[in-house]
């Protein structure tokens, strides 16, 4: 288990706070860290040790007894002296787990458990007024590259959760898109009570992309052309997420024309796939060859095209 | 002998407080306030779908957590829900990240 923090810590309280400042330090951490409110799955961690140090500091006695003893003020018996405590425990064996033999010794040999007393005292909590209660569902964001969401896969995520990170493996299916959520049954918010835990869902983030452009299930990507294969026509190949793919470019093609490859878009797997957009982009050599520029000085002459003029 | 055809698929009124471990009062009471809207058959019984227990455990969370009336509730609930749904929209809104452009 981790390390606990320290319950003024947790609160961001000094350790002189009033029981005023503990309680609306309280209740602004738990509006912001409810599992209901905050569907983060650190959230729900973070609500637990919230309202465990609130339970605490916000009951005067308990509070006096944290102040003296820290942590372990559960298992020290009534009236133990703390100067006396911290020299029992600084005598103590170190590395020994809680409720070893120093806590035995004050109670000489009646053998009770102190842990099992105050277990069933305080109840792991206390606040189990209610019935078992289903845990909360929780989301969190699975930003993924236009190739992982075209392909699919399998991907291992880690998760904080009550007994510190957990790694679970997920399936994405192939064709997932931006903001699809993805259930994952039961991986949500703990339950109380022995009731079942809350669902996971996975809301998926779809990255940017230097090339694919995705808008729902269609992939639009940029087809840069030179100007004679756009003038007059030609078969060009292209990578896509799916592969390299071959469009026909018809003769008098101009920058801005979206071919459209039907189906080559993101697959579904509920259905039919979306399109492939291939945006043109006419370019042209940044430095032209002597051979080039008379080519080009010899259109320009004979031409009568104006790209200015309104048809 | 007659054999019900078809009934409304569902958890009735005791065995949704049953698996709620709620009082069938208390579950009332949340339908008369508005906090379960379970739907009636033409005989006007309730049932409740199995989503209704999750909202019911939602409900006890966060009455527990905020000490908050009936009413209350109503309200953070409602709100909550506006607000899941102002997101998902959002979430599902194109994004203008248009390529660089050209002309």
């Amino acid at each position: 288990m981790a390390a606990r923090r320290d319950f003024y810590e947790v609160l961001g309280l000094q350790r002189d706070a009033s029981s005023e400042e503990i309680q609306r330090a309280y209740r602004k951490l738990a509006r912001a860290y409810h599992p209901d409110v905050n569907k983060s799955p650190e959230a729900e961690e973070r609500f637990k040790e919230v309202s465990e140090a609130y339970d605490v500091l916000s009951d005067p006695d308990m509070r006096k007894r944290y102040d003296a003893f820290g942590h372990d003020f559960r298992r020290v018996p009534e009236g133990v002296d703390p100067q006396t405590w911290a020299r029992a425990r600084a005598g103590a064996p170190g590395g020994g787990r809680p409720g070893d033999d120093r806590v035995r010794v004050d109670f000489g040999d009646s053998g009770i458990d102190i842990d099992d007393l105050f277990e069933s005292m305080f109840g792991g909590g206390g606040r189990a007024r209610w019935g078992p209660i289903t845990g909360a569902d929780q989301e969190v964001e699975l930003p993924l590259r236009v190739e992982d969401a075209y392909n699919g896969g399998h991907r291992r995520l880690a998760l904080s959760g009550p007994d510190g990170n957990r790694s679970i493996e997920v399936t994405i299916p192939a064709g997932v898109t931006d903001g699809q959520r993805i259930r994952l049954a039961g991986q949500g918010g703990e339950g109380t009570g022995g009731a079942s835990a809350g669902d996971l869902y996975l809301v998926v983030r779809i990255l940017p992309h230097s090339r694919y452009r995705v808008e729902g299930r269609d992939i639009n990507v940029e087809l840069p052309l030179a100007p004679w294969e756009a003038a007059l026509g030609a078969s060009v190949a292209f990578d896509t997420p799916g592969g390299e793919a071959k469009v026909r470019v018809p003769p008098g093609t101009s920058s801005g024309r979206r071919l459209r490859l039907r189906g080559r878009g993101m697959p579904n797997p509920s259905g039919s796939a979306g399109d492939l957009y291939a945006e043109v982009r006419i370019m042209v050599p940044s430095k032209l060859t002597e051979d080039e520029r008379r080519l080009v000085e010899e259109l320009a002459a004979t031409s009568t095209f104006d790209p200015r003029r309104q048809r | 002998m007659s054999t019900a055809l078809s009934r409304p698929a569902g958890l009735d009124l005791q065995t949704f407080a049953r698996l709620a471990s709620l009082h069938p009062d208390l579950v009332r009471r949340f339908v008369a306030l508005g906090l379960l809207e379970p739907r009636r058959d033409v005989s006007g019984r309730m049932w409740f779908a199995y989503d209704d227990l999750v909202a019911v455990a939602r409900l006890q969370r966060l009455r527990s957590a905020f000490s908050l009336n009936y009413a209350a509730l109503g309200l953070v609930v409602d709100l909550l829900d506006r607000i899941a749904a102002l997101e998902a929209d959002l979430r599902n809104r194109p994004r203008p990240t248009r390529g660089r452009s050209w002309i």
